[in-house]
């Protein structure tokens, strides 16, 4: 048929079409060479136009895993062989980068976005198993900014819909502390501080709990307060050699970083101590101090649900000063007068204009000042 | 006072509401006789409860506490289907995790009622009530995912408000309608008393309007002292005005934004003065579609809030990262409004176009709050 270009082979024009098994094709007609076989092809229609097709606008994405995705899904597993994940973690992390791979706007994301998104698909993966990694952790891993991390992670979750638990305290608590170089004697840690660690576990886990029934923990950084936990923890097990050592050096020796907010976790927690130290009439005679209540965190949190319940019966904790006001009702706003139509006077708005005396003089002054700029290096 | 309604009332709307359930695994089939005499058991316990602590029983309170979302969202069907499961397992409670319930009757705790029959018919040993459960389940199930999290093995440890828990403050607001309707829905049905008095306050108010005519930005920035300009940074003139104090951003288009008023008469009239100034700098300025875009407003509700819980309850709502941010970000779908929640009680509502939604987001989420409150 004319207008169908011509066959390759012998250059006819007479080009016909037929089909071969329900699939169109284009042969010709004198050497039976197939010109095009019918709407095969793996791009639009415009291939027919013979127009180049640009190959995010083909199929091909969808069909082959690109470059850069498995670069991601590489990242996603050495990511989770470093942090010593269990295998089952992998699977799990690489499944979701594939979904979010899916996405177009993922697809097309700077390389510094994929690569947190390596980060985040591990994090929610461990989240989902109560694996504790914190996000500070990750960061540190990818050479991450927070700030950036942060909303990665929070478009990724939405995107995906996904249901992610919180980070699991106990856990968190478990991993913390035993990162705690103080179970051996070693030439930084004298044998004074050494401590037997399932003791220090436990008596941290007690601490936290305590710090999150009193309201420490709610809508804070979780570390800081398992730092000072530790740390009173620590104390506590051997006060007489220990209350000389301070938070700061504590961590030192223990060869894990002070959180910046650990001290005041630390005060506010030992406060908490001394309300429930109150409750109790052998110490209330002691008159304890932030020191002194230390060499007793032991009764104190023998006793600790009875006497968080006494020491904050009024319902308010102790870093709450709200005090036992009766709920008053809200003052009434300052009721504003204001229609939104009012005249609008032409002196009040003749006050933010400049004078043409001004305007010639706030010229002059920038004048002077490109001037000045221009010259590089003024006398 | 709110008494416990009539016993003979509560089954049939139980029955009417809920369809039989299933019969559970390890034990046998429960007629519905036999659940109403357990149902008349339990209810006579909390009459006998009345003088010891509010009368007001969590199953017909219809400021709900955060049990009954988990109630009112699952199948009823499991509500009733985890009672016999867990009471007629003849003390077998290796399958249930208990380890939520205090270990001390507490006086305080506004869900006593419940507690302390379910303390008595477990000493009564086997006269089993499985409706006196029936709130229960609903802890449980927040207790059971709260104890992934818990921190200890103690038996008494994880129910969070009980160490901060008070007598229900006198603000407890006249809830004593008992509607018993408040059973199924998921929003209670609260009066506008509810709130007791608190009312967001409006402290951003952002407005775009059209002035319709091409603008000079250097020579505005040139004649008008309040402005600043500097087109490396924005392209757009800064200008600011005392009375009322905002600030307007203003485009070469001829469009302009006006923020920091804090009502919607205030942004009007400020975003009319900006037309004016521009308008006495030489340009046809007029003042066309004037639209709020944009409301923010806040407010105390003057008790700590545990975000833990909320999250776990409201999941597909919430969003509570304390490693990201201290506040827990509440997406609500009706209306749709953000909100901040903080552990100290205080809300930012935003989102709004209009001050009724502000309100009504307030008026829906505060219940929501009290079931919080862990006072």
């Amino acid at each position: 048929m004319p207008g169908r270009g011509r066959c390759p082979d012998c250059g006819s024009t007479e080009l016909v079409e037929d089909s071969h098994y329900s699939q169109s094709q284009l042969v010709c007609s004198d050497c039976g060479c197939v010109v095009t076989e019918g709407l095969l092809t793996t791009t639009f229609s415009d291939e027919g136009n013979l127009r180049e097709v640009t190959y995010s606008r083909s199929t091909g994405e969808n069909e082959q895993v690109s470059r850069s995705q498995q670069r991601g899904l590489r990242r996603v597993r050495d990511l989770c062989r470093v942090l010593q994940l269990p295998p089952t973690f992998e699977d799990t992390a690489v499944a979701y980068y594939q979904q979010a791979y899916r996405h177009s706007g993922i697809r097309a994301a700077r390389l510094q976005k994929k690569e947190v998104l390596v980060g985040c698909c591990v994090l929610i993966t461990c989240r989902q198993h109560n694996w504790p990694l914190t996000m500070g952790a990750i960061c540190t891993l990818l050479y991450a900014d927070l700030d950036v991390f942060s909303s990665i992670y929070l478009q990724i979750v939405k995107l995906l819909g996904l249901d992610v638990p919180s980070l699991c305290l106990a856990e968190l608590v478990k991993t913390y502390c035993s990162s705690f170089k103080l179970f051996q004697a070693s030439p930084s840690v004298p044998a004074k501080y050494v401590e037997d660690k399932e003791k220090m576990l436990s008596r941290t886990l007690q601490l936290v709990e305590l710090a999150n029934e009193t309201w420490l923990v709610t809508g804070r950084h979780p570390l800081p307060v398992i730092t000072a936990a530790t740390f009173l923890a620590w104390q506590s097990l051997q006060p007489a050699d220990r209350l000389s050592c301070s938070l700061a050096r504590f961590c030192k020796l223990a060869n894990v970083d002070l959180p910046y907010p650990a001290s005041s976790r630390l005060q506010e927690l030992l406060a908490v101590l001394l309300r429930m130290a109150e409750q109790l009439a052998w110490l209330r005679v002691l008159r304890l101090d932030r020191r002194s209540v230390v060499k007793h965190i032991g009764d104190l949190l023998q006793h600790r649900h009875s006497l968080v319940r006494l020491a904050f019966r009024d319902g308010t904790a102790e870093v709450e000063t709200r005090g036992k006001e009766p709920p008053r009702i809200c003052p009434a706003p300052p009721v504003s007068t204001v229609t939104g139509d009012e005249n609008i006077s032409d002196s009040e708005i003749e006050q933010y204009l400049r004078t043409p005396q001004e305007v010639r003089d706030f010229q002059r002054a920038q004048a002077a000042r490109q001037a000045a700029m221009s010259v590089p290096n003024p006398p | 006072m709110a008494s416990a309604p009539r016993p003979e009332r509560v089954p049939r709307l139980l029955a009417g509401c809920l369809p039989p359930p299933p019969p559970p695994p390890t034990v046998g089939l429960l007629s519905m006789e036999q659940e109403e005499t357990y149902l008349e058991l339990y209810l006579d316990q909390c009459a006998a409860q009345d003088d010891l602590a509010p009368p007001r029983s969590p199953l017909f309170n219809p400021v709900v506490p955060y049990g009954m979302y988990i109630l009112n969202a699952s199948n009823p069907d499991t509500a009733f289907n985890s009672n016999p499961e867990v009471k007629e397992t003849s003390g077998d409670f290796s399958s249930v995790d208990l380890s939520f319930l205090p270990d001390e009757v507490t006086q305080e705790n506004k869900d006593q009622p419940v507690i302390s029959s379910r303390h008595e018919t477990e000493e009564n040993s086997e006269s089993q009530s499985p409706q006196s459960r029936l709130p229960l389940p609903s802890e449980q199930d927040i207790g059971l995912g709260l104890n992934s999290s818990s921190l200890s093995n103690s038996h008494s440890q994880l129910h969070p408000g009980d160490t901060d828990s008070v007598q229900p403050s006198p603000e407890k607001p006249n809830s004593d309608s008992l509607s018993l309707a408040s059973i199924t829905p998921m929003t209670p049905m609260t009066p506008v008393s509810e709130c007791c008095g608190i009312v967001p306050q409006l402290q951003n108010i952002v407005s775009t309007v059209n002035l319709a005519c091409k603008l000079d930005l250097k020579k505005i920035a040139l004649h008008a002292k309040n402005a600043e300009y500097n087109p490396k940074r924005f392209a757009a003139v800064i200008m600011r005005i005392r009375e009322p104090r905002t600030t307007a951003l203003i485009f070469s288009s001829g469009k302009m934004v006006c923020t920091g008023a804090k009502s919607e008469e205030q942004s009007r009239l400020a975003a009319r003065k900006y037309a004016r100034v521009v308008q006495k700098l030489g340009f046809p300025a007029r003042f066309l579609d004037f639209k709020i875009q944009n409301m923010v407003g806040s407010c105390d509700v003057r008790f700590p809030i545990r975000l833990e819980g909320l999250v776990l309850t409201h999941q597909q709502f919430s969003s509570y990262e304390p490693e990201l941010f201290p506040g827990l970000i509440y997406r609500m779908v009706k209306p749709r409004i953000v909100l901040l929640i903080f552990v100290s009680g205080k809300v930012v509502l935003t989102g709004a176009k209009e001050r009724s939604e502000i309100y009504e987001a307030f008026e829906n989420i505060y219940p929501i709050l009290k079931g919080f409150k862990k006072a």
